[in-house]
């Protein structure tokens, strides 16, 4: 009974699940390995499900917290910050640099939201980042959680989380800039 | 430099602190103040927001539907190994 409500699920959600955890891990591998990972996890515990939450509510969070178990292993290593890169974009006095001072964009935002080649320039821009800028970049966007509890459950302290995600965001932004405009 | 004025180093990291969390009552007033007076850090905030906007978009499966069936069946025998064992 039990096997066959978890093969129904199987075939309901394994396209969505698929598809959230490619997009928080950008590899296709690690992403079949951790819906696979989920769904042995639900088979064990699937005594504990008590139906308080919809099957599929269910299985996400069984599924985000593989995700973040992925990133906790990955990043073991402690995180560098490389201080060099404040000076990219900031005077001693904290003032902008010449030249790195964000430029009004002039586009609605709806408008850049929508264009393709838009959204092509911030993948790019995004990929160009170091590894973990990356991550914690993504990482805000799993689940519902707040920053500040991922970053706990990361083992980074609340002022190193800041740190990355504002310096993965002024490269972000730079980078979206300098290739958006310069090809418009 | 005055109390009440943030450099826009600091402007920046409190935008994003603010993405999470609240501002003190002190910080908010810091960081109004810094927007009305450069127009770099306001823009900088408008482009932060459509950022965070277009990241949480982004992403769509490059599955296909046989590719989909494929790791279903793949599941499937997994779950199958599973409750024989």
């Amino acid at each position: 009974m039990q096997k066959e409500q978890l093969k129904k699920w199987v075939n309901d959600f394994t396209d969505e699940l698929y598809q959230w955890a490619f997009y928080k891990t950008s590899s296709a591998i690690t992403a079949e390995d951790l819906i696979q990972e989920t769904f042995l996890a639900a088979a064990e515990k699937l005594q504990s499900f008590k139906g308080n939450s919809a099957p599929k509510t269910w299985l996400f969070s069984i599924l985000n917290h593989k995700i973040i178990d992925y990133y906790r292993k990955k990043n073991s290593q402690p995180i560098l910050i490389n201080d060099n890169l404040f000076s990219n974009f900031f005077e001693e006095d904290g003032d902008w640099k010449k030249g790195k001072r964000p430029q009004n964009w002039f586009e609605e935002e709806q408008q850049l939201l929508d264009d393709e080649d838009f959204q092509k320039v911030l993948q790019e821009c995004m990929s160009a980042l170091p590894e973990i800028w990356n991550h914690c970049l993504q990482l805000k966007y799993l689940s519902e959680k707040k920053g500040a509890e991922i970053c706990q459950e990361l083992d980074l302290s609340t002022t190193n989380f800041w740190q990355i995600v504002h310096r993965a965001k002024l490269q972000v932004r730079n980078c979206v800039e300098g290739n958006w405009y310069q090809n418009n | 430099m005055h109390l009440l004025f943030l450099s826009c180093y600091k402007a920046t990291e409190l935008m994003e602190k603010r993405f999470h969390l609240n501002l003190s009552r002190k910080e908010k007033i810091q960081l109004r103040l810094h927007k009305m007076m450069c127009t770099a850090c306001a823009n900088y905030e408008k482009e932060s927001i459509l950022i965070e906007k277009g990241i949480s978009k982004m992403g769509n499966s490059p599955m296909s539907t046989s590719e989909v069936e494929a790791l279903k069946k793949k599941i499937s025998d997994k779950l199958d190994q599973y409750h024989a064992s």
